[in-house]
């Protein structure tokens, strides 16, 4: 009998996982407390990265260029494929230009620099006194657009998503869930499901959920605030040309432009606010990188939560490895429950890729994973049927 | 400040009905954080759409005191009318629950016509041509805005034809040019006034018309 799945978190992990098993033929169903992309994946800065900003770890780098070239293939309709520009505004930053491209050889990214008069020719809003440019293959997304691709190739191959239904309890007996309680609140009533096999895909919220089973996810919530301007002043991604820091870059998409972020680390990602200081810290930091950054209107101001990976005593979320886990629960009394945190929208069919192997071994579903080489479904999709 | 936020609710095989939430709010936080609020502190079973909260993925689209506008890019202080602040699902699709509405009246009828995702500009400076994505958002306050698309279901409606004309080679579905596509509009341009982002639907529509009048477009299928 086909063995079923019980995915919980529709983000963008979530999405590309349901897609990933159902198309493996596992039966699978998808369960978001809110609307797809609720969460952190509806509200990221839209980067399809080139790994350029990860460049200090080659290895992560290398990771999300070889997704980024994968995306555009099986996508090609949903990204912005302008590039990315890295700039060096200070002399600190022009220190750093060695080491950046020499990681983005080792890493296999193909990058060039770019004289100054050039740059000013392709991007006239950058400043003006910037010491350096390197262009690289970023690309950038409407998220919720990617999200729902995903979700359309799910459902193609089988899967059932229910947007509006909350995962609110489990019982665990034997050491294993023998049942989830969910609370649909399109009707609203609370029932029970009783997969074979359970996904925990929340990201930031992923050990809330795992708790209501008596397990715990190491994983730390560390939010971001992103200020969007009113108009559109660039094509190419704006990065500083140095290491990650606060409000070093600028991602344009459709007829907007997004400068962030910051970074910091939370106990519970559904009370964080954006605070005030860290408005004003993206507007000078960005008009660093776009001196125009300060003279338009602000449309809006948001804030999202990184599912970093815990553990170690990490203060401001940087330190924080940014690549991702799957944490097995069989150890802690639960061998049909697995939680996956960390990564980047970027990465995560990859993500989905290594965790359908897990399930997929745990299961005993012969088929291999073929999301790098099929094409997505168009978003509209979703909506059919 | 004090805002009292009224929402229609709707849940399956229920009656429609008002509930009414006080909550404490700064004047210059959009409707959809508070609504987002309002779901975690006080209604956990809210249904509401929203992704980006910057007014470029189109899930938020509601009815704010009599008005479709995005809740994300809204103040809750510039909107609210003696404090007060109603919100109702769009107009002309089917609700899912509360807030939020089934809009593949809207993308179902993609498969129709096909449109392109990536608009090719010209590069300006550049020789070479850049890619984007179109500035409509999908978000479908243009329907809800729109007196016809809102009694008459088969009509492609205004996005759909403005992202056709936009993204025209030339030819265009037959659908276009028949009772449920360009001659379905009768001119309200209430789809232009109120679209977020400034696409234009109600102009694009009567270019496609006088393109088709012309003669200047091929009709396939
Ligand atoms: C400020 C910021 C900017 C970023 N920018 C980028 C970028 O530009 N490019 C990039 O590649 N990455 C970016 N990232 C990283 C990326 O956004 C995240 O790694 C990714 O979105 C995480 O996806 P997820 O599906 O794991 O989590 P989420 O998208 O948060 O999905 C988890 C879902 O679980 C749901 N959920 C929670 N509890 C329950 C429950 N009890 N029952 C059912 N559902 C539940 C939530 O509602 C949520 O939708 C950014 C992150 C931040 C914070
Ligand atoms: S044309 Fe404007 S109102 Fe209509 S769906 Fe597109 S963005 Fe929304
Ligand atoms: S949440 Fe995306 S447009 Fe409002």
């Amino acid at each position: 009998m086909t063995k079923s799945v019980l995915v919980i978190g529709g983000g963008v992990t979530g999405v590309a996982i349901a897609y990933d098993l159902a198309s493996r033929g596992l039966s699978v169903t998808l369960v978001e407390r809110g609307s797809l992309g609720a969460g952190t994946s509806g509200r990221t800065h839209g980067l399809l990265h080139s790994g350029c900003r990860y460049i200090a770890d080659a290895e992560v780098a290398r990771e999300c260029y070889s997704e980024n070239v994968t995306l555009r293939r099986i996508a090609p309709f949903l990204f912005e494929k302008n590039g990315g520009l890295f700039v060096a505004v200070t002399e600190d930053d022009l220190r750093y230009k060695d080491f950046f491209l020499k990681q983005c050889e080792r890493a296999g990214i193909p990058v060039e620099e770019v004289p100054r008069e050039e740059a000013l020719r392709l991007e006239p809003n950058l400043n003006p006194d910037l010491k350096a440019a390197v262009k690289v293959p970023d690309g950038t997304f409407d998220p919720l657009k990617v999200i729902l691709s995903f979700a359309a190739s799910a459902k193609l191959s089988g899967a059932v998503i229910k947007p509006f239904n909350e995962v609110v309890g489990f019982k665990v007996e034997g050491g294993r869930v023998t049942s989830v309680k969910v609370l649909d609140k399109t009707v609203p009533r609370e029932y029970e499901v009783k997969p074979d096999f359970v996904v925990n895909a929340t990201g930031a919220w992923a050990d809330k959920v795992a708790r209501l089973a008596g397990l715990r996810v190491p994983v730390k919530p560390s939010p971001g605030v992103m200020v969007a301007l009113d108009g559109r002043i660039g094509n190419m991604v704006f990065n500083r040309l140095n290491k990650p820091g606060d409000g070093d870059i600028i991602v344009h998409h459709r007829g907007t432009s997004v400068v962030g972020t910051t970074s910091w680390v939370v106990e519970d990602p559904d009370s964080v606010k954006p605070p005030r200081e860290h408005v004003e810290l993206m507007v000078k930091r960005g008009s660093e990188l776009a001196p125009i950054v300060s003279r338009l209107k602000i449309k809006a101001v948001y804030v999202s939560s990184r599912p970093l990976i815990g553990e170690g005593a990490a203060s401001t979320g940087r330190e924080v490895s940014r690549s991702f886990a799957v944490i097995d629960h069989s150890r802690d009394g639960a061998e049909n429950f697995v939680s996956i945190i960390g990564g980047k929208f970027t990465t995560a069919r990859l993500m989905a890729e290594k965790l359908g192997d897990f399930v997929a071994e745990r299961l005993g579903a012969a088929k291999e994973s073929q999301t790098a080489s099929r094409p997505l479904a168009p978003y509209w999709l979703f909506f059919e049927g | 400040m004090r805002f009292r936020v009224v929402i229609k609710r709707v849940k399956a095989g229920g009656e429609p009905r008002f509930d009414a939430f006080d909550v404490e709010a700064d004047p210059s936080e959009s409707v959809l954080d508070v609504v987002e609020r309002i779901s975690l502190e006080k209604d956990r079973t809210l249904a509401f759409e929203h992704a980006c909260h910057h007014g470029v993925c189109g899930a938020c689209g509601m009815v704010i005191n009599g008005v479709e506008r995005l809740a994300c890019i809204t103040r809750i202080g510039e909107v609210a009318k003696g404090g007060v602040v109603v919100l109702e699902p769009l107009r002309g699709f089917k609700v899912i629950s509360d807030l939020a509405v089934d809009k593949s009246r809207m993308f179902g009828k993609y498969k129709l016509v096909t449109p392109s995702t990536l608009e090719i500009v010209d590069g300006g400076l550049q020789e070479v041509q850049l890619e984007k994505l179109y500035d409509c958002i999908e978000c479908g306050i243009c329907y809800s805005a729109c007196p016809i698309a809102n009694t008459f279901p088969e009509y492609l409606g205004p996005s759909l034809l403005a992202l056709i004309s936009k993204s025209g080679d030339g030819k265009v579905p037959a659908v276009v040019d028949s009772r449920a596509g360009v001659w379905a509009c009768h001119a309200a341009f209430e789809c232009s006034v109120r679209c977020p982002v400034g696409f234009k639907p109600g102009e694009s529509i009567m270019r496609l018309r006088r393109r088709l009048l012309k003669g200047e477009l091929r009709v396939e299928g």
